[in-house]
């Protein structure tokens, strides 16, 4: 295949990067994801709604600043891999995500309203995940690193089969719009998160039959989709707003409110 | 003593709205500060995971301060 093409991108900043085309991109959406939350929810009082803004926009806001991290090569390193050579990682989106995916299982446990107990252990999963992907992205071995991205993919399964039995089944004791919602945003989550483990596989950090440059974007694209698609769907929702567990008013009695 | 219910407001708690605000600096602050870590002479991977720890347990916190933004007084 062409490695012009699984190259992919614009040296930008001059320093040998063409994936810095790709990072400077993902800031910027980033960046304007977080401003239009904060415009979004400028003056909300309602206190469910605040909780639900206070989330999503942190989640744009973080990945902003690991964007940026990436874009100016502070978050990057080099890790040596037997038979591989020297691999470029982006150690900064690793941390991202530790900071990130928390944040959105917990708007998915506040839409379905599950107890504190079943958000601990769904967010001790999605660690496991994270963690165990980032020891595999800096081992020295393609075993190890095949390894670890295994029983990541494993958690992450868990987490997959938490989001749809447990959250799933409180999400149906609520509306219809919160339901609606909830089943959107678990959609969006789970094929978004299963295009991640796939990219990692395919990519630089496994098998390596993408190039670095089509793999930042392909990461900035599911990362801008997954935090600020997600947040999008979720803040022009009704069901963020106290009275969507309200029941749908009769005919007889949206006739007597006209 | 009345038989009337007292009505129950929720009012923004400030200690976690500031807990929120806090912990996004620090998060933010450690996506940088992987380099200057390693300046003071601690290893890469050391920094790393000193990063990483600090990205989660700000999420965590957050979380927490979340789940408590509201307080009830009647």
């Amino acid at each position: 295949m062409d490695p012009t093409v699984m190259q992919a991108g614009f040296d930008i900043l001059g320093d040998g990067r063409p994936e810095t085309l790709w990072l400077g991109i993902g800031t910027l959406l980033m960046l304007i994801g977080t401003f239009y939350f904060i415009a979004k929810g400028w003056g909300v009082t309602d206190e469910e709604a605040r909780e639900y803004y206070a989330i999503t926009i942190l989640v744009p806001g973080i990945a902003t600043a690991a964007y940026l991290s990436m874009f100016f090569g502070i978050g990057l390193t080099e890790v040596e891999v037997a038979g591989r050579g020297t691999l470029d990682i982006y150690y900064a989106r690793y941390a991202d995500w530790l900071f990130t995916t928390p944040l959105l299982l917990l708007d998915l446990a506040l839409l379905a309203k599950v107890d504190r107990v079943t958000i601990g252990t769904l967010i001790g999963v999605d660690a496991l995940m994270i963690v165990t992907g980032l020891i595999g992205a800096l081992s020295q071995t393609m075993l190890a690193r095949y390894s670890w991205w295994l029983v990541s993919t494993i958690a992450f399964i868990f987490v997959l089969y938490y989001l749809l039995t447990s959250l799933r089944s409180a999400a149906k004791r609520r509306s219809a719009e919160v339901q609606s919602t909830f089943n959107t945003l678990t959609v969006i989550t789970a094929v978004l998160w299963t295009a991640y483990p796939i990219l990692w596989i395919i990519g630089t950090e496994g098998a390596g039959v993408v190039g670095l440059g089509l793999e930042t974007l392909g990461f900035m694209v599911l990362d801008v989709t997954a935090k600020v698609g997600f947040g999008f769907v979720l803040l022009s929702s009704r069901a963020i707003l106290p009275d969507s567990d309200a029941p749908e008013p009769s005919a007889g009695e949206a006739a007597t409110a006209d | 003593m009345s038989d009337t219910p007292e009505t129950e407001v929720a009012v923004l708690n400030v200690r976690s709205a500031v807990g929120i605000g806090v912990s996004f600096v620090i998060a933010a602050g450690a996506l940088f500060a992987l380099p200057t870590l390693q300046n003071t002479g601690i290893g890469f991977n050391t920094a790393f995971w000193l990063v990483s720890a600090v990205e989660l347990v700000t999420a965590l916190a957050i979380a927490y301060f979340v789940l408590n933004l509201h307080e009830t007084r009647g």
